[in-house]
C-alpha cells in the first residue's frame, strides 16, 4: 500500500442505532455510560473510540469521539454492550448526560488503530484527566483478563501492568475500583494532594523509569492533556523507553474523510521527498495511536 | 424507476454524488457504504503542487452547521495520478475529479493532465474554495468565470463542472458566465464565508480566522442558490447544500437541480450516501414521475 494511505481505514466500523442501557455518575461530572453495540463490542480493540450522536437531532451536529472504556459480554460470554466514560461539558456530553435510559444514539466505529499488543516485561500507562478512559482495556489484555477484536491480537502480553493517573483532585478521578480490581498497580495523583500524591503523573513516571531493573523491557502508553503526554514522552526518550500515545485532536468524521483531526506527525526518511521533514496527519485513521517519537510537539 | 441523470455530456447512473473533500478518497469509505452504487464519487480537491492545509483548528461546529477552514491540504496532482486514481477507476462508478488553481494557466494544465487519464468521468472546477488566497475571482467574476471554464473546455475531452461560491451578489450571472463558457454543468453551492469566535480568548475559533459554513443552516441558501440559477441559465444544476434526507433531496430536484452532491453529512451519518438512493424511487412515484428528469425544476409559482 502506498504510503499516501493511512495504514488503518474505518473498515471494521459498522454504523448503529443504540439505546442507552445504564448510565451512573461515576465521579464529579464524570458519566459512564452504556449502551448496546454488539458488532462494535465484538470487534473493538484497546485504545480505539466510536463517534457518537443523539439520533436524529442537529444540536450537536457533528459526532464527538469517545474512548471505549469498557466492553461487556452477555450471558453466553458474547461481547454485547459497550461502555464510554465522559466528562459532562460542552453540548454532546451535556445532552448525554440529561438523557434517559432507552434514549436512542447513533455510533459508528471502532475506529481508530487501537494500542501496540508488542510483549514486554512492564506496561505503565499514564493517565490524566479524562485520558484515563482507554486504560482498562489495554491494562485487561496486557494482564491477559479479555480478549479483544477478531483474535488476532496477543492475549497476556506484559507480567506487569501499572497506572499512573492524576487528576486535580480526589472527586474526579473516575474508575478507581476498575484499575484496581483489574490488577493493575496504582498510583493516583492530585494537584492538590486530596488523595495519592500530590505530584504530576509524570514525576512519578520519571522516578519508575530512573529505577529499572536491567534487562527488564519496558513500555508506557499514555494519554490526556497534550502537555502531560509531551512530558511523558520527553522522559521516555531520555529513559530510552517505547511509548505510545493518544493523541485528542477535536474531530468532525472520526472516519478518515474530512481532514479536520491532523497532527503535526514527523515523516519516514522514505517520505520526505523535500519536505519539511513532517506532515499533518489523521488521526482519526492513522492515530489517534502514534509513536511518542514521531510526534511534533508544539 | 429509472434513475440515470444526464448533466450535458456526463451520463450519471443516479443523480446522488458525494461532494468533493467529504467523502475523502472514496478508500476511506469503502468498508463503511457499497460506493459502487454511488451516481458520482468526488474525491478532495487536488492542486498541481502538495499542500499541508491550514494548521488546526480546522473545523468548529455552529447551530446545525459546520464551519471549515482545511485549506486544500492535498499531495498534489502527481501523487493522485499514482496513489489514489488506481483505485478510484476501479471503484464502479462515475469519478468527477475535483481540481483548483490560482491561475487559468493552472486550471488548464491540471485539468488536461487529469482529463486524459483512464477512467475519469468528469472535471469539476473549484473556483470557489474560500480557505486559499488566488483563485477566488474566478467564482466572483462572470467573465473570469467564462473564459477559465473556455480555456479548460478547450484543453480538456471530459465533461466539465463548474463549481461555484454563493458569496457574492448574483450567482446567476457568474453560472452565465459558466455556461457561455461550456461547461456542461454548473455545481451550487461551495460553503458559505462565515466566523466563529472564542470571547474570552478574543481570538477566531478556526486556525485560520475566516472558514466555509456547510450543513443543514446553509440549505435554505443553496435551494435559493439553484432556483435562481434553474430560472435564468440553461445548464443543468448539480445542487449541494445541508442535505441530509431523502426530503431535502427532492427539494433541490424540485428547485431546478438535475443531480445533487451530499457533503457535511457523510461526516456524521457515514452511511447515509446509498440509503437516499434506495429511497429515491418511492419519493419521486409521490409525484408521479418516471424518471428523475419528471421532477427536475417542477418548482410552481407560489
Ligand atoms: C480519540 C478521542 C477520544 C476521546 N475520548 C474521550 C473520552 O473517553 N471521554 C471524554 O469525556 N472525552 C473524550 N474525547 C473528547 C470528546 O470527543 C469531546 O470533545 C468532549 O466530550 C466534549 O464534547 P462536548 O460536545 O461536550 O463539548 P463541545 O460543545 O464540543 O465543547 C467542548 C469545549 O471545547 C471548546 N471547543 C469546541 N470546539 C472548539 C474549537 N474548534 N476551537 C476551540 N475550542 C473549541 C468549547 O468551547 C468547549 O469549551 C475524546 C476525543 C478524541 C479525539
Ligand atoms: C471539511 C470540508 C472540506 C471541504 N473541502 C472541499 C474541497 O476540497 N473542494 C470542494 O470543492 N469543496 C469542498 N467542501 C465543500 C463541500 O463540497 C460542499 O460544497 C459544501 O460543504 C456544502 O455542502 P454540505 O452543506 O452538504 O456540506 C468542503 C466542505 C467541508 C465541510
Ligand atoms: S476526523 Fe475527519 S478525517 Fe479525522
Amino acid at each position: 500500500m502506498s504510503k499516501l494511505h493511512a495504514d488503518f481505514y474505518a473498515d471494521a466500523m459498522t454504523q448503529v442505532e443504540a439505546v442507552i442501557t445504564e448510565q451512573q455518575l461515576i465521579a464529579e461530572e464524570t458519566y459512564r455510560v452504556r449502551v448496546s453495540a454488539a458488532s462494535i463490542a465484538s470487534t473493538a480493540v484497546p485504545g480505539q473510540f466510536v463517534m457518537i450522536r443523539l439520533a436524529s437531532r442537529n444540536s450537536p451536529l457533528i459526532g464527538r469521539a469517545l474512548a471505549i472504556y469498557d466492553v461487556i459480554d452477555d450471558s453466553d460470554g458474547k461481547p454485547r454492550w459497550i461502555d464510554l466514560v465522559y466528562i459532562r461539558k460542552g453540548t454532546l456530553t451535556q445532552a448525554l448526560a440529561a438523557s434517559p435510559l432507552g434514549t436512542q444514539v447513533t455510533l459508528w466505529g471502532p475506529l481508530g488503530n487501537g494500542f501496540s499488543d508488542r510483549p514486554c516485561d512492564r506496561l505503565i500507562m499514564v493517565a490524566g484527566g479524562i485520558g484515563q478512559t482507554p486504560m482498562l482495556l489495554l491494562g485487561r489484555e496486557a494482564l491477559g483478563n479479555q480478549t479483544f477484536g477478531d483474535g488476532s491480537r496477543q492475549n497476556g502480553w506484559a507480567s506487569q501492568v501499572e497506572l499512573i493517573y492524576g487528576a486535580r483532585r480526589e472527586s474526579l478521578l473516575a474508575g478507581v475500583d476498575d484499575f484496581r480490581n483489574a490488577g493493575f498497580g496504582l498510583t493516583l495523583c492530585t494537584d492538590d494532594g486530596s488523595v495519592g500524591e500530590q505530584r504530576l503523573a509524570p514525576d512519578v513516571l520519571a522516578e519508575r523509569l530512573s529505577k529499572l531493573t536491567s534487562g527488564e523491557t519496558v513500555r508506557v502508553a499514555t494519554c490526556g492533556p497534550e502537555i502531560m503526554m509531551q512530558k511523558v514522552a520527553e522522559i521516555c526518550a531520555t529513559a530510552g523507553v517505547d511509548c505510545q500515545v493518544s493523541m485528542e485532536t477535536p474531530m468532525a468524521c472520526g472516519i478518515g474523510i474530512c481532514f479536520s483531526c491532523v497532527a503535526p506527525i514527523k515523516m519516514d526518511a522514505a517520505e520526505q521527498d523535500g519536505s519539511e521533514g513532517w506532515d499533518y496527519k489523521r488521526t482519526c485513521v492513522e492515530g489517534p495511536i502514534f509513536d511518542a517519537d514521531k510526534i511534533c510537539w508544539h | 424507476m429509472n434513475l440515470s441523470v444526464t448533466l450535458g455530456r456526463l451520463e450519471l447512473k443516479n443523480p446522488i454524488m458525494v461532494a468533493s473533500g467529504t467523502f475523502g478518497y472514496a478508500r476511506e469509505m469503502q468498508g463503511i457504504v457499497d460506493v459502487s452504487r454511488i451516481g458520482g464519487v468526488l474525491p478532495k480537491t487536488i492542486t498541481a503542487e502538495p499542500r499541508v492545509g491550514n494548521a488546526p483548528w480546522r473545523t468548529v461546529e455552529v447551530s446545525a452547521g459546520l464551519l471549515n477552514a482545511i485549506g486544500l491540504d492535498n499531495d498534489g496532482v502527481d501523487a493522485f495520478l499514482e496513489s489514489h486514481l488506481p483505485y478510484l477507476r476501479e471503484i464502479g462508478t462515475s469519478i468527477v475529479v475535483s481540481v483548483a488553481g490560482r491561475t487559468q494557466d493552472d486550471f488548464v494544465s491540471l485539468a488536461s493532465k487529469v482529463g486524459q487519464q483512464d477512467g475519469v468521468a468528469a472535471i469539476e472546477l473549484n473556483l470557489s474554495c474560500p480557505n486559499v488566497s488566488g483563485g477566488v475571482d474566478f467564482g466572483t467574476n462572470a467573465d473570469s468565470c467564462r473564459d477559465v471554464v473556455a480555456a479548460v473546455r478547450a484543453a480538456c475531452p471530459v465533461p466539465i463542472l463548474a463549481k461555484l461560491t454563493p458569496n457574492v451578489t448574483s450567482i446567476a450571472d457568474i453560472a452565465q458566465g459558466a455556461a457561455d463558457g461550456g461547461a456542461d454543468a454548473v455545481c451550487l453551492i461551495n460553503t458559505v464565508l462565515a466566523m466563529a469566535i472564542d470571547w474570552r480568548k478574543q481570538k477566531p475559533m478556526l486556525g485560520n480566522g475566516m472558514g466555509g459554513m456547510s450543513g443543514p443552516a446553509i440549505k435554505p441558501i443553496a435551494l435559493r442558490c439553484v432556483h435562481q440559477v434553474a430560472s435564468a441559465v440553461s445548464i443543468p444544476i448539480i445542487g449541494i447544500g445541508g442535505i441530509e434526507n431523502i426530503d431535502d433531496v427532492m427539494q433541490f430536484l424540485v428547485a431546478g437541480a438535475s443531480a445533487v452532491q451530499i457533503g457535511t453529512a457523510n461526516y456524521y451519518d457515514p452511511t447515509l450516501s446509498t440509503r437516499l438512493i434506495d429511497q429515491l424511487p418511492a419519493a419521486l412515484a409521490e409525484l408521479n414521475a418516471s424518471s428523475v428528469a419528471d421532477v427536475v425544476g417542477t418548482l410552481k409559482r407560489s
